[in-house]
């Protein structure tokens, strides 16, 4: 019974899943009666050109990706071996923002520390890969360590207590404490990151330095605009999709659930000084990294006329816009996670390991499938039948819901899995079921991923431009938009101010939310 | 799920309604783009001058640019509410024209500001201006006077472009190069791009790019200077005039045939050749009015750059050859 009640939910997810992905993509490659449109062929596999977009497009995903887990794993390991470090949460919250600076913003941030006029000029050789990597490190390199961290919370103390009785070095606890614990996790963010920037447009195309640096993404938004011809941009969209899930495959072949033991964790003491003073230099470059581009972002806004936008009447709708669309979208994505993965914790337990992966990857796997062909397609879908101005915002929401499930997937996954091994028998042999259990076991345990989860979905929501730009509609801009009408409108001053008031939105929206939901536990992570 | 989404739609709606929920109808909607909607652009004070004269709501609803406007259309078909769509420039007419979607203005352009005579029977010019590349005259002492100069010279000015797939500028500059070097624009392009430092997606981010010092030049309009004279005081932006001529931007709009507001979207087409929406243009829009006049001019204007001759291909060329243009740009700079 408790088996049919974890899987009905599940599918029901599933289904939807596949339904809010399937069905605009059949809306697309339906069009063929409209008028003015022709299907061009679709053998472009053909084209010289679609061919070095797709190699380019997988290799700078890999190197992206690559480039910012391995070091995000270090410092994510100083953090873990440093609880009392002074500012650490303060840190921490700063590591969640790159990720909401819309991409115009970023680049021009990124510009400001590399480009010739700024502090480490890079001149001419910033366009092109390097300009790429380093954008694509600064957004994810913090968003892995954030993603990673709680696996070192995840280990038993006693562990800790008996590799210290063994006189582990540093060397002997990575490899049989940290190591066998980082395997749930790691191949999961890899794979996440891949998809982010596999997927990115903005970044890379203007930092890319011209058309020789592009990637899928930019090629399915020309067929889905450009040239209007949906059926290509559906073909180039599973193509990504599909390429997507071999990478998945491949790094969740890497992938080892550990152990589950009913312990307390704790946080170690790091074994010498010198570890402490490289653990410090550690979290100060990436520090460093990460703080140098959002703080050009806030002296050029210091510059601007702070005043003038915040006077603005428009930028106050665009906050209340933003903050329901994120909020809305985090709960709606955070629920949808819960229950896919109540599911495949159960699978997991039950020994159907390759079960339980399927259930999250399908979860995480949707994030690829452009927003711009769903929404085109859930437009192509609803418009003979409502007016589509009715919908702009249970679109947006119900999208960038979808975007963020892998977000969910990643912080909730290894917890829950976690919880159900060591507790799942426990509640069986006392009945405790359903709401109860969600009340007296689950949430208690739980409300810090949770926390996490809902409080990264929401700021990811709240910077995406995405979708709403397409609708349109004269109520509903958000911060995001009102910076990209700005920027079109010479008001670049203003844009810098408008980005700025967004980030310390979401840093307190951050805070709020990881406070009142994840409870107010001193060992942030 | 539908009915909880479809009632948060309603219920959403309403909420957001309440913000202007004043008048009565008739109501005219018009699909545009958002820089015309925002704040800052000629959408607030189109409408308040519009809604003195007409008895009716004017909304305004901004789509990301002129291609997403007509996609759009094509996808909503007869069920629009759009009665005017404002926003296509000359590049995208033909296709517009094709989709059938449209009906004759039967108006006339009166004293016309354009370059060239206005034939079209179906789309009616708002504004126009040229392309051209901007440089910050303490930066650059000489820039190109020619198309030819800025292509040939190998240690000329670096440049930011866009991408003609995402941007009008974008696809603007490569139809100037058509213009000028025919088919030879290739070669043209081939010995251009070494001094190209980026071409991205849209004109705020090369534009963004210009500002901060990354290039000598960025590719913008004629218009562009005139921003930092009237807003910022600053005349050290300037244009280049090019010897062959500046390729022209002309933006246009039409009557949709499936509307059912066709009476007042005529009012409204006849008021946007009024001098009560030509003199907004210029300082919101940052373009020429389409209708000439002494006073609609603010007199900074009559400091930037003479940009004749103009430049314009053939609509019914542009549709026909556009795909395979943009193929061979792309084939030559992703060397």
């Amino acid at each position: 019974m408790a088996d049919m009640s974890r899987r009905f939910p599940a599918f029901l997810v599933l289904a939807l899943l596949a339904f809010m992905v399937l069905a605009p993509m059949a809306g697309l490659l339906n069009l063929g009666s409209l008028p003015g449109y022709e299907m061009t062929d679709l053998r472009f596999w053909e084209s010289a050109y679609l061919r070095r977009v797709f190699f380019f497009s997988v290799w700078q995903a890999l190197l992206s990706a690559l480039l910012s887990v391995l070091p995000a794993i270090l410092v994510a390991r100083a953090f873990a071996l440093q609880p009392d470090l002074p500012l650490r949460r303060a840190l921490l919250r700063l590591f969640a923002l790159p990720l909401v600076v819309p991409a115009v913003v970023a680049v021009m941030a990124v510009v400001s520390v590399y480009g010739s006029d700024g502090w480490l000029p890079l001149g001419r050789s910033l366009y092109g890969l390097n300009g790429i990597l380093i954008a694509h490190v600064f957004f994810n390199l913090p968003l892995a360590v954030r993603l990673l961290l709680p696996q070192w919370q995840a280990i038993p103390r006693h562990h800790w207590l008996l590799a210290e009785q063994l006189g582990m070095n540093s060397w002997q606890r990575w490899r049989f404490l940290e190591w066998p614990m980082l395997r749930e996790a790691l191949p999961g963010v890899v794979l996440l990151v891949f998809m982010l920037c596999l997927t990115s447009f903005a970044v890379v195309l203007t930092l890319g330095g011209g058309p020789r640096s592009t990637t899928l993404e930019v090629a399915i938004y020309q067929s889905l605009r450009f040239d209007f011809d949906p059926a290509r941009a559906v073909v180039l969209a599973l193509l990504q999709l599909g390429l997507c899930l071999l990478v998945a495959v491949v790094t969740l072949k890497l992938q080892r659930l550990p152990e589950v033991e009913i312990a307390d964790s704790a946080t170690p003491t790091p074994i010498t000084a010198l570890h402490k003073a490289l653990d410090i230099a550690l979290i100060l470059a990436a520090t460093i990294y990460v703080g140098m581009p959002l703080l050009s972002v806030l002296i050029d806004a210091l510059d601007g006329p702070v005043l003038s936008v915040l006077s603005s009447a428009i930028l106050w709708r665009s906050i209340a816009n933003t903050l329901l669309i994120g909020l809305s979208a985090a709960l709606l994505s955070v629920s949808a996670g819960w229950f896919l993965l109540r599911y495949s914790a159960g699978l997991a337990y039950a020994g159907h390991t390759r079960g339980a992966r399927l259930v999250d990857l399908a979860g995480s796997i949707v994030y690829v499938v452009p927003p711009l062909v769903i929404g085109t397609g859930m437009f192509v879908l609803l418009s003979p039948h409502v007016d589509v101005f009715d919908w702009v915002f249970p679109i947006v929401i119900s999208i960038n819901a979808l975007m963020g499930l892998p977000f969910v997937i990643r912080c909730l996954g290894p917890a829950m899995r976690q919880n159900h091994a060591r507790y799942h028998r426990l509640c069986l042999s006392i009945a405790l079921f359903g709401w109860h259990r969600f009340r007296y076991l689950e949430w208690p345990l739980l409300r810090r991923p949770l926390g996490l989860a809902i409080a990264l979905v929401t700021v990811l929501a709240m910077g995406d431009l995405g979708v709403i730009a397409l609708f349109g509609s004269p109520a509903s801009a958000t911060l995001a938009l009102l910076i990209y009408q700005q920027l079109g409108a010479y008001l670049i001053p203003q844009a810098a101010v408008t980005a700025v008031l967004l980030l310390l939105l979401c840093l307190v929206v951050y805070a709020l939310l990881e406070r009142l939901v994840g409870g107010n536990s001193d060992a942030a992570y | 799920m539908y009915s909880f989404l479809r009632g948060t739609g309603k219920g959403l709606a309403l909420l957001l309604m309440s913000f202007n929920l004043q008048a009565a109808p008739p109501n005219l909607v018009v699909y545009t783009y958002d820089s015309f909607t925002s704040e800052w652009g000629p959408g607030p004070q189109v409408k308040v001058a519009f809604e003195a004269k007409c008895a009716c709501t004017l909304e305004l609803v901004g789509l990301s640019d002129g291609v997403a406007m007509l996609n759009r259309l094509r996808l909503e078909g007869a069920n629009s509410r759009a009665a005017i769509l404002l926003g296509l420039d000359t590049n995208l007419t033909a296709e517009a024209r094709a989709s059938g979607l449209f009906e004759p203005h039967r108006l006339k352009l009166q004293a016309s500001a354009l370059p060239g005579p206005w034939r079209d029977d179906t789309f009616l010019p708002y504004d126009f201006g040229y392309f051209a590349f901007v440089y910050n005259r303490e930066k650059l002492a000489s820039p190109p006077t020619s198309l030819r100069q800025l292509v040939d010279d190998a240690n000329g000015a670096s440049i930011l472009i866009q991408d003609p797939r995402t941007s009008t500028p974008g696809l603007g500059l490569l139809l100037w190069m058509k213009a000028v070097f025919g088919d030879e624009a290739d070669q043209a392009w081939a010995r251009l791009s070494p001094r190209v430092v980026t071409v991205s997606k849209g004109w705020s981010e090369a534009y963004g790019l210009f500002l901060k010092g990354e290039a000598d030049m960025v590719l913008s309009y004629t218009t562009s200077p005139a921003y930092h004279i009237i807003a910022e005081q600053d005349s050290r932006y300037a244009a280049a005039p090019f010897s062959e001529g500046h390729y022209q931007q002309i933006e246009v709009a039409g009557m949709l045939r499936s509307s059912r507001q066709k009476q007042l979207a005529g009012e409204f087409l006849e008021f946007m050749l009024s001098e009560d929406f030509q003199k907004i243009i210029p300082t919101t829009n940052w373009m020429y009015p389409a209708v000439a006049g002494d006073t609609l001019l603010p007199a900074e204007f009559a400091e930037l750059i003479d940009p004749s001759p103009a430049l314009l291909l053939e609509e019914t060329q542009v549709a026909r050859e556009r795909k395979a243009w943009v193929d061979e740009w792309l084939e030559v700079m992703s060397q």
